[in-house]
C-alpha cells in the first residue's frame, strides 16, 4: 500500500530555506554574471530570448507542477502579451514606415481606413504594458472558469487549452487587416522607458529581462509558500477531497491559470523587446507544446527547474541552429530524451538533482530552521 | 436537387476519410484510456509505407495493405510493450509520452526519407468516376467509403462478438479483477494498441493518394481524430461512427459557405464546448452518475 | 436533544436503478448513529447524497435548518459536514503536518490564502492531534510512507482538525487489526457528544462498542431503526441479512 512517491522534490516542508528558494538564489546570481562570460552583444540578445523562455516555462510549472493543471496552450496568453507589445511599438515607428495619419503599413496595404478601435488605447505604452498582463490573464482566467466550473479535468483541460491556442492562431492569421496575419508585426520602434532605450541588442534589454524574471522567480516562489500555494498542491495530489474540506476548488484552479497566464504574458512582452517583431508563431502549437517539454525536462514541480530547463534546451536549440541537419538531429535527440523524463524522471533535472543531494548527506536530518528534513528521517516503508 | 446530392456526397466522403482515420483512436482511448497523440504519426507511417512499397519494392497500393497494417500494428505493439506500460497510472504523461514518440517519429521520417512532399499513385483500377444520379463521383472515393465501413464492421464484431472482445471489454471494466479471473491483461492491452495502430496506418496508407505524404502530415489528422472521438463519446464505436458522418457534413457545409480557417475554427469551438457540457459525448446517453 | 439533520424521501436513480429510494433519517446533536445494511443497500449513497458527491433524484436533506441537497460540495462542507471516504484518500505527495494544515480550514477562500503563509494559527492543535492518533513521528513524513492503517488514522484526524460538526465515516475500521479497532473506537467515543456522527459499518462488534443507536438500510429504504438489541432481535433485519448470506461479522 505505502508505495513511496516517485518525486521526492514535490514535497516540501514548511521551512523557508528550501532547496528551491537556494535554487532560485543561485540561478539569479548566474543570470546577472552571465553578460561578464559572454562579450558578444549578438550572443547576449540571444541568451535574453532563452530568458524569457525561462519566464515562460516557469509560468507553466506553477499551474501544472504545483495545481496539476495540463494547460497546452501556454502559449496563447505569452503570444497575446507580445502582440500587445507589439502595437504599442508599431503605433511609435517613425512615419517612414507607416502610412497616412500614422497608420500601420500591413492595414494600408489591406485597405484600412481607419486605425481600428482596440488599436488606438496602445497610443499609451503605459496601457500596452498593462494589458499585455490583463488580456492574457482575463481570457486564461476565463477559460479557467469555462472549463473547471463545469469540472473539466486531467486531459479534457489539455485538449480545451490546445484548441483555444489553435482557435486564437487561426483568428489571427485570418484577420490580416488588423493583426498583419502570416508576418506578424514587424518594423518596431524600440521601446523607450524614461529616456532608457532598449534595443534588442544592447546590454540594458538584458537586464530589464534579467530583472524581471528574477523579480517573478521570488513572487513564485513566495506564492508557493502561501496556504495558497499548499492548498494547490493538494489539489494536484487528491481533486476531488479537497472540496470536502470546504475549499472551493475551481477558483483556486482559476487563479492560478490566471496567474499563469499574466506571468506568460508579460514574458511576450519582453520576447516582442527582444525579438523586434511578433508573429503568429509566438502562439503556435510546436512552440506550445515545446514549453511543456522544456517543464517537464528541468522539472515541472520546481520553479527554478522549470526555468533552466527551458533556458538548457533552448540554448542547445540555438547552438546548433546553424546547419539544418543538426537541428533536425537535435529535435530528433530532443523527442527522445523527452520520452526519457517523461517515463524515469517525471519531476526532471530538479528532481535528479534533489536525489542526488539526499544521497549526500543522508545522516542531516535537520533543514536550517529546524524543521526536520522529508526525505532523509524516516524510512521508505513504515509498514 | 443536384446541388444537395453533391453536397451529402461529399459529406458522405469526408465523413468515411474521418471515420477511417479516427477508428484506431477511438478503439484504443475508449479502452485503454489512452490518448495517442503519436496516433497521426501512425497514420504518416501508413502513408509513407505505401510510398516506400511502391518506390523501393514496386508493390502497388493494394496488395501493400496487408503489410502495412502488420507493419504498423507491429510497431504499435512495440510501443506499448516498451513505454506505455510503464506510465498506467499516470494518465497525463501518457499525453506526454506518446506525442514525443510521435515528433520522434517526425523527425526519423525527415531525416531517412527527407522532407519533401511524396505522391502515392491511385490504384489505376480506380483512377476512373462513376455517377450517381447525375453526380460525378471518383470511384476512389467510393471504394474509401466501403473499406471505412468494413474496418468498422469488423471492429465491431472483434469487440462484442468474439474471446478476445469479451475479454477486453472485462479489463476495461475492472482490470484487477479480469486478471483474477486468468485474463492475461497485458497481453490484451498490448494486442489492443497494436490493432488500433494498425488501423491508423491502413488509412493512412488508404488516404495517401488523396493528399500529399509529408512528415508533418499527420498532425492534421490527430486533430480530426480527436473531434471525432471526443463528439461520438468514448466507448462507443456506433458515436464515433455518427460523429464521423456527421462532422464530415458540418464541415463541408461549412467550408462551402465560409472559408477553411472560420470552418477549422468553429468546428474546434464546438468540441470544447461539446467537452464543458456533455463530456460524455453527443451521441451516448448518460450513463453514470 | 434537538435534531440536527433530517433526511426526507431521498432518492436518486442511476440510469434507472434506484440506490437510494426514499430513505428518512432523523438524526439529534451529538450522537453517533451507526448505517448498516447489506450490501447493495445504499448505505455509501446514502454518504455520498448527505456531502453533495451525488446529487438526489427527490427529496431534501436538512443540516442545521439548511437544505444541502441543491449546494455545490464545498458549500456542504462549509456549513459544517465532513466525510472520510472508504478508501483512505489523503494527500500523498504531502507531509501529515501539511494534510493537517489543508484540513484545518477555517477561512477557505482564495484571497485570504494567497496573503498567509501555510502554518495555520492553531499549530499546537494540529500537533495535540497528531499525538491523539499516534502519529506524532510522522508528522514531517509524506503520507505516501504510511501503512494502511495509519492512513486511515490520518484521515479521521483530516476530520478532526476541519473540526465538522457533521461527521460522515464510511468504513473506518475496513483493513484494521484488533487493536486499530479498539483505538478508533476509542476516538470515536471521545468524539461522541461534539459532533455528530454517522458511521457505516460491517463490523457488528465495532458497532456495538459505539452505537448509541443504529439504523439498517435495506435496498435503498430504511428498514429499521433502534438499539444494539432492538436490531439484533428485529426478524426483518435478520431475514434482509440472511437474504443476502447472513450476518456480515467482519
Amino acid at each position: 500500500m505505502s508505495k513511496p512517491p516517485q518525486s521526492p522534490l514535490r514535497q516540501r516542508a514548511t521551512g523557508f530555506w528550501q532547496p528551491e528558494l537556494i535554487g532560485i538564489v543561485i540561478l539569479i546570481a548566474a543570470m546577472y554574471l552571465m553578460p561578464s562570460v559572454l562579450v558578444d552583444d549578438f550572443l547576449i540578445s540571444k541568451y535574453s530570448r532563452y530568458l524569457v523562455f525561462g519566464l515562460l516555462a516557469m509560468a507553466l510549472s506553477l499551474s501544472w507542477g504545483y495545481g496539476g493543471i495540463l494547460n497546452l496552450g501556454q502559449a496563447l496568453p505569452f503570444g497575446l502579451g507580445s502582440y500587445c507589445m507589439a502595437m504599442a511599438l508599431k503605433l511609435r515607428t517613425i512615419p517612414v514606415q507607416t502610412g497616412a495619419d500614422g497608420l500601420p503599413d500591413f492595414m494600408v496595404w489591406n485597405n484600412v481606413q481607419q486605425l481600428p478601435w482596440f488599436w488606438v488605447p496602445f497610443y499609451s505604452m503605459t496601457f500596452a504594458i498593462v494589458a499585455g498582463i490583463v488580456v492574457p490573464s482575463a481570457l486564461m482566467g476565463g477559460l479557467g472558469w469555462f472549463m473547471f466550473r463545469g469540472r473539466v479535468t486531467g486531459v479534457f483541460v489539455a485538449i480545451t487549452t490546445l484548441a483555444m491556442l489553435v482557435v486564437v492562431n487561426l483568428l489571427i492569421i485570418d484577420q490580416q487587416q488588423y493583426t498583419g496575419g502570416f508576418n506578424g508585426i514587424t518594423d518596431l520602434a524600440q521601446l523607450t522607458i524614461g529616456g532608457i532605450v532598449f534595443d534588442a541588442y544592447n546590454r540594458t534589454t538584458f537586464y530589464l529581462i534579467a530583472s524581471v524574471a528574477s523579480v517573478v522567480l521570488v513572487f513564485g516562489y513566495v506564492l508557493s509558500c502561501t496556504k495558497f500555494g499548499l492548498i494547490l498542491q493538494a489539489i494536484r495530489d487528491q481533486e476531488g477531497r479537497v472540496q470536502y474540506f470546504g475549499y472551493d476548488v475551481a477558483s483556486y484552479k482559476i487563479t492560478v491559470m490566471a496567474i499563469s497566464a499574466a506571468i506568460a504574458g508579460l514574458a511576450g512582452m519582453l520576447y516582442t523587446i527582444v525579438m523586434e517583431f511578433a508573429s503568429p508563431t509566438f502562439l503556435n502549437v510546436p512552440l506550445s507544446l515545446s514549453v511543456v517539454i522544456w517543464c517537464a525536462v528541468g522539472g515541472r514541480g520546481s520553479l527554478p527547474g522549470a526555468f533552466v530547463g527551458a533556458v538548457l534546451v533552448t540554448g542547445m536549440q540555438g547552438a546548433l541552429s546553424e546547419s539544418k541537419t543538426f537541428l533536425d538531429t537535435w529535435t530528433l535527440v530532443m523527442g527522445v530524451l523527452f520520452v526519457l523524463v517523461v517515463l524515469f524522471l517525471p519531476s526532471g533535472l530538479a528532481g535528479l538533482i534533489g536525489q542526488l543531494l539526499a544521497k549526500i548527506r543522508p545522516g542531516d536530518g535537520h533543514g536550517q530552521n529546524g524543521t526536520v528534513d522529508v526525505k532523509s528521517s524516516h524510512p521508505k516503508e513504515i509498514a | 436537387m443536384h446541388f444537395v446530392l453533391e453536397q451529402v456526397l461529399t459529406g458522405l466522403s469526408i465523413g468515411s476519410i474521418l471515420l477511417l482515420v479516427a477508428l484506431g483512436l477511438s478503439i484504443i482511448y475508449g479502452t485503454i484510456g489512452v490518448i495517442n497523440l503519436a496516433h497521426g504519426e501512425f497514420i504518416m507511417l501508413g502513408a509513407y509505407a505505401a510510398w516506400a512499397l511502391k518506390t523501393y519494392v514496386g508493390l502497388s497500393l493494394l496488395p501493400g495493405l496487408v503489410l502495412i497494417f502488420l507493419g504498423v500494428g507491429l510497431f504499435g505493439w512495440l510501443v506499448e510493450r516498451i513505454l506505455l506500460r510503464r506510465l498506467y497510472r499516470r494518465p497525463l504523461d501518457t499525453i506526454l509520452a506518446t506525442w514525443g514518440v510521435g515528433v520522434v517519429l517526425q523527425q526519423v521520417v525527415r531525416l531517412t526519407a527527407g522532407g519533401d512532399l511524396r505522391y502515392v499513385e491511385l490504384p489505376p483500377s480506380m483512377a476512373s468516376s462513376v455517377s450517381i444520379f447525375g453526380v460525378e463521383i471518383a470511384a476512389y472515393r467510393i471504394f474509401i467509403f466501403v473499406v471505412a465501413a468494413l474496418l468498422f464492421l469488423v471492429s465491431w464484431s472483434i469487440m462484442n462478438r468474439t474471446t478476445f472482445g469479451l475479454k477486453l471489454r472485462a479489463v476495461v471494466q475492472d482490470r484487477n479483477v479480469a486478471s483474477c479471473f486468468g485474463i492475461n491483461a497485458d497481453r490484451i492491452y498490448s494486442l489492443t494498441f497494436a490493432y488500433g495502430a494498425g488501423l491508423a496506418g491502413l488509412a493512412g496508407a488508404i488516404v495517401s493518394p488523396l493528399k500529399s505524404v509529408s512528415p508533418e502530415m499527420g498532425t492534421g489528422y490527430v486533430v480530426d481524430a480527436f473531434m471525432v472521438v471526443v463528439l461520438g463519446g468514448v466507448q462507443s464505436l456506433f458515436g464515433t461512427v455518427i460523429s464521423a458522418f456527421a462532422l464530415g457534413e458540418v464541415t463541408g457545409v461549412i467550408a462551402f459557405l465560409q472559408n477553411d480557417t472560420i470552418a477549422k475554427a468553429t468546428v474546434l469551438i464546438l468540441i470544447i464546448s461539446v467537452i464543458r457540457f456533455r463530456p460524455q459525448g453527443l451521441f451516448v446517453a448518460k450513463v453514470r452518475a | 436533544m434537538s435534531t440536527h439533520l433530517v433526511v426526507r424521501d431521498l432518492a436518486v436513480s442511476f440510469n434507472g436503478f434506484m440506490a437510494v429510494n426514499g430513505l428518512d433519517l432523523t438524526i439529534n446533536k451529538g450522537e453517533l448513529r451507526c448505517l448498516i445494511g447489506p450490501n447493495g443497500a445504499g448505505k455509501t449513497t446514502c454518504l455520498d447524497l448527505i456531502c453533495g458527491k451525488v446529487k438526489p433524484t427527490a427529496g431534501s436533506v436538512v443540516f442545521d435548518g439548511k437544505h444541502l441537497e441543491t449546494l455545490e460540495e464545498y458549500m456542504i462542507a462549509r456549513s459544517g459536514v465532513g466525510r472520510k471516504f472508504q478508501v483512505p484518500s489523503v494527500f500523498r505527495e504531502l507531509t501529515v503536518r501539511q494534510n493537517l494544515e489543508v484540513a484545518y480550514c477555517r477561512k477557505p477562500g482564495v484571497w485570504t490564502n494567497l496573503m498567509r503563509g501555510p502554518q495555520n494559527d492553531d499549530t499546537a492543535g494540529l500537533e495535540d492531534l497528531c499525538g491523539f492518533v499516534d502519529l506524532i513521528d510522522q508528522m514531517e513524513a509524506p503520507a505516501a510512507y504510511l501503512s494502511h492503517g495509519q492512513t486511515q488514522w490520518l484521515e479521521i484526524a483530516l476530520l478532526m482538525a476541519q473540526n465538522a460538526e457533521l461527521i460522515l465515516m464510511d468504513e473506518p475500521t475496513a483493513g484494521m487489526t484488533v487493536q486499530e479497532t479498539r483505538k478508533t473506537a476509542e476516538i470515536f467515543n471521545r468524539l461522541k457528544g461534539r459532533h455528530t456522527l454517522i458511521v457505516v459499518e460491517h463490523d457488528m462488534g465495532f458497532v456495538k462498542e459505539i452505537g448509541d443507536s443504529i439504523s439498517v438500510m435495506h435496498q435503498g429504504k430504511l428498514l429499521a431503526e433502534g438499539s444494539v438489541r432492538d436490531i439484533e432481535t428485529n426478524p426483518l433485519v435478520r431475514e434482509a441479512y440472511l437474504g443476502s448470506g447472513g450476518f456480515g461479522h467482519a
